[in-house]
């Protein structure tokens, strides 16, 4: 064989072609509407015969956790085992490992959305709702944990009648803001998300109620691209604010340890430690509920096992630095000489009562997860799962180290003591666990579990190599291309799979073809469609196309031909679209960075009047003007603020909620949510004219097109 | 497919959110205003066993506070005299003010049985609050700063929200409230013409030395 200088043999005689065909992340011929139906069936057919009984068990041990908090609030914390020296324990430690459950989430769709890691499609929307719900049980703690929990809105900086307000130097505040900055951002990130995907569920609705509810829900979103232009500015915002969240989650609430001076948590390696934990046991908690709904929901062909493959090597690659971070620690303290640094290690590691609960952490955290350098043990999920569970057991018990060892043992020999929970301590820990996953059953049950219209972005059939195919009709073969849906589909150039994962992706069948025909209308198009309560005046004309290159086409050469209201409407964004109906960038960002700047000044006002002025308060000996301790504050509140101007920038900008369209009335259009894609040119267009424009587009290629009554 | 919801719907639903920012923002003024101490203590006004008349008393015959609330400038608590004080002059054996009015039977029978009247209490801090009398009024906090002006109420009236935040102001910036120790239980107590209230009360603070405490513990030891 000639040397191809596009393959490694060029150069190494490896057989390799160079690049390898990129095997795709969704597999099989899944298409538009095939994935719509796919997610969505999950939400709309009856639930599975499993699910009344899960849901039985969780919201069983959901009622447990109820009755100890009831008992906690109306008793008082004495019922739990927490005491002093060891005075916090179980709700602290729960507390942080929910935080860090929280982490894989946003770390998903914001970290990896910035790097361009596109197979987080097929998670994002499933582990962030799990870090909405495990910072919900995360919040509990600090809410009842401070026994009169009816005052912890002491802990939110209002005005009242006392006049006081909070420390802004106390890592227990910005542990408050940090938490509930998280808690909105996520929140906001996630509904933004959705939006799309709740438009998909209302137009497929079949039922009154779930059309009134997802209509209602999803603002009326219909796949415009004048909004997805707003939508993905937003989008790219939001990630671009939620990656330093993510970092800074766990960093904060790692202060709340760092910054005391107790041996064993006044250590400078704390936040990135408590970072990289985050994820790993955020990562696992993602796989433990991921592999059971993906075999249960039938989503192999979505949720690959490449995806739970990278997963894997995201959870080797943390928990590997967990794992130095553990050593590290028990190190400097030997090495530091600080004696009681070096007590409390000791005991810890060799010879105190909770040395066992220790090798438990080392071992599920650090050696257990190294065989995922294993190939097969990261792709075989019931292994992984099995993997997992002892990763979040070694992530609880991490903490459990950290806060309860470190306590049991300060510095005076004379104050040394023991924690033991009581029944209380156990059945709030397992209420949590009862909420978590009954969170987690609604969830799936109710909303869909993976980002459709993300996914439908990502599928083969709308990547540019199919720009390509225009080529292979005019008689020039398209590169060897993993895109290439014949016998030679991810196929080396001799003949072979180039890696088992290149054999298993194709097994799946090979990708699907972008439609070349307009899926037939159910009932016949009028040529006029009249609207009830309409002015009898045309809103505009509107074609359906069948497939993004055609519509992109199909806008460029309108535009070309001087019109200007036009309009695309697509089930996912379209690269290129937004010139193609002649707009520009989104301003969006500029709402963004008023928010950031508003926020920004606000904490910093807020933290200046109140503690250097209004009340000056001296903490740790420092000046009262110190602005160092007010950063974790100035932060969060920048963060906040920005995410709310980028929402309501984003649902100002778009003009949503828009809850009735003329378009509503076209008998397809619903498929603009689902695979169709339409154009529109509308009555305030100079040039419009019903009669020129509807042939206009129909010279276009365009199908069903009719005229819409405003 | 037909449409979901009918046009009217989107105004309906504008209305609705600018509605419900309305509703969200009258919540919160009016918690603001009538759910702060400053709404629900002032104006207390408890209808007492015997009708005793601050105004008569204290304003009209001049006595001084400290006649009947003997302890204030030696006690942390003021003290609400017993009904021997009373007896001083409502006693009919004696001076025999008004000694045999009905209104004043609870005093008597107090007076002979040793139990004492049972006031209602106006003004109650709470426990977790360490207040001291004497210390306020010796250096220079008159009553008529915390009671308001108990010389022209019939009926004590509670004046003042006594919250957290009003003790503040005043430990904030105490020349405001302060005056010569003499004139302490005057409540009728106007500078001297030409000078303001804050300028005595600067030159108090300075002789005096008063230094009202900002820490948690001044207040809650």
């Amino acid at each position: 064989m000639a040397a191809d200088p596009r393959t490694h043999e060029a150069h190494t005689g490896s057989k390799f072609p160079d690049p390898l065909p990129r095997i795709p992340l969704v597999w099989g011929p899944a298409d538009y509407d095939s994935v719509s139906a796919q997610i969505s069936e999950i939400t709309e057919k009856p639930q599975p015969y499993w699910w009344w009984p899960a849901l039985l068990i969780t919201s069983s041990l959901l009622c447990g956790g109820v009755l100890a908090a009831t008992y906690l609030i109306s008793t008082g914390v004495g019922v739990w085992g927490s005491n002093v020296p060891v005075a916090w324990a179980f709700d602290i430690t729960n507390f942080v490992f929910w935080i860090g459950i929280g982490h894989a989430g946003t770390l998903i769709s914001a970290i990896l959305f910035l790097f361009r890691q596109k197979w987080r499609t097929s998670i994002n929307r499933f582990s962030e709702a799990m870090t909405l719900f495990a910072v919900i049980c995360a919040f509990i703690y600090p809410g009842i944990h401070v026994g009169r929990f009816w005052y912890v809105w002491f802990s939110i900086p209002l005005p009242n009648a006392n006049h006081i307000w909070q420390n802004f130097r106390s890592p227990l505040l910005w542990d408050f803001f940090a938490i509930s900055t998280y808690f909105t951002i996520s929140l906001i990130f996630w509904y933004i998300g959705l939006l799309p995907d709740l438009g998909t569920l209302r137009d497929r609705a079949k039922s009154r109620t779930r059309q009134m509810i997802f209509g209602f829900l999803s603002l009326g979103w219909r796949g415009s691209t004048r909004h997805w232009r707003h939508y993905e500015v937003a989008y790219l915002m939001l990630a671009g604010l939620s990656t330093p969240l993510v970092l800074s989650v766990h960093s904060v609430v790692s202060f709340d340890f760092a910054t005391s001076l107790i041996p064993g948590w006044h250590t400078t390696i704390f936040p990135p430690y408590f970072v990289a934990g985050a994820i790993f046991g955020g990562f696992a908690m993602v796989l433990q509920c991921m592999i059971p709904a993906r075999a249960a929901y039938k989503l192999e062909n979505v949720v690959t096992i490449k995806h739970i493959d990278v997963m894997c090597k995201f959870i080797l690659a943390t928990g590997t630095l967990v794992g130095y971070a553990y050593c590290m620690e028990l190190f400097i303290a030997w090495f530091s000489g600080n004696p009681y640094e070096w007590q409390t290690f000791k005991n810890r590691a060799f010879d105190g009562d909770y040395t066992w609960a220790y090798w438990v952490m080392m071992t599920c955290n650090l050696f257990i997860p190294q065989v995922f350098w294993i190939r097969w043990c990261r792709q075989t999920p019931w292994f992984v799962l099995i993997i997992v569970t002892f990763v979040n057991v070694g992530m609880w018990y991490e903490r459990f180290v950290i806060i309860v060892q470190s306590l049991h043992h300060d510095f005076l020999p004379g104050s040394w003591g023991q924690f033991h929970p009581t029944w209380v301590d156990w059945l709030q820990m397992i209420g949590d666990f009862g909420l978590f996953f009954t969170f987690t059953l609604l969830f799936i049950r109710l909303l869909p579990m993976v980002a459709i219209a993300e996914v439908k972005g990502v599928l083969p059939m709308a990547n540019p190599p199919y720009s390509h195919l225009d080529e292979e009709a005019a008689g020039h073969p398209i590169p060897p291309s993993e895109f290439h849906p014949d016998e030679s589909y991810l196929k080396g150039e001799d003949g072979e799979y180039p890696t088992p994962d290149h054999a298993l992706a194709a097994s799946y069948g090979l990708p699907s073809r972008p439609a070349t025909e307009v899926k037939p209308s159910p009932e016949p198009v009028p040529a006029f469609i009249p609207n009830p309560g309409g002015t009898g005046k045309p809103w505009g004309v509107v074609a359906e196309f069948a497939n993004g290159s055609d519509l992109l086409e199909a806008a460029k050469r309108a535009l070309a031909a001087g019109y200007k209201h036009l309009d695309a409407w697509t089930p996912f964004y379209i690269h290129g679209m937004k010139e193609a109906i002649g707009r520009t960038r989104s301003r969006l960002p500029l709402f963004t960075l008023a928010g950031a700047l508003t926020g920004l000044a606000t904490a910093a006002s807020l933290q200046f009047y109140l503690m250097a002025y209004y009340y000056p308060t001296i903490v740790g000996g420092k000046e009262y003007r110190s602005w160092e301790a007010f950063v974790p504050v100035l932060f969060e509140m920048t963060v906040l603020f920005a995410g709310f101007f980028t929402l309501f920038a984003l649902i100002g900008l778009c003009g949503l909620p828009k809850f009735f369209h003329p378009l509503d009335s076209h008998p397809t259009f619903g498929r603009a949510t689902q695979g169709g894609f339409f154009l529109t040119i509308e009555a305030a267009d100079a040039k419009f004219n019903p009669d020129e424009t509807r042939a206009f587009l129909e010279s276009l290629g365009g199908k069903h097109v009719a005229v819409v009554e405003a | 497919m037909p449409a979901i919801f009918s046009r009217s719907l989107e105004g309906h639903a504008r209305q609705a959110g600018v509605g419900l920012a309305v509703a969200v923002a009258l919540v919160v003024t009016g918690w603001y205003y009538y759910a702060m101490p400053s709404y629900t203590r002032v104006g207390y006004t408890p209808e007492q066993p015997v009708p005793f008349s601050h105004e008569l008393h204290a304003g009209n015959l001049g006595m001084d506070c400290a006649y009947c609330h003997q302890s204030v400038f030696e006690s942390p608590h003021a003290s609400v005299p017993s009904s021997q004080t009373c007896m001083n002059c409502h006693n009919p054996k004696k001076a025999n003010v008004k000694g045999n009015s009905p209104l004043l039977a609870p005093v008597r029978t107090s007076f002979d049985t040793g139990r004492p009247v049972e006031w209602k209490k106006v003004h109650k801090l709470p426990e977790y609050s360490y207040f001291n009398h004497a210390v306020h009024v010796n250096k220079g906090v008159s009553c008529v700063s915390c009671h308001g002006q108990v010389n022209e109420m019939v009926v004590v009236r509670h004046d003042k929200p006594l919250t957290m935040g009003w003790c503040l102001q005043c430990h904030a910036d105490p020349h405001t409230h302060l005056r010569d120790v003499k004139d302490v239980t005057n409540l009728k107590w106007k500078p001297e013409s030409g000078k303001t209230v804050s300028e005595v009360g600067a030159a108090i603070q300075k002789d005096l030395k008063v230094a009202p405490p900002m820490n948690c513990q001044g207040c809650h030891r």
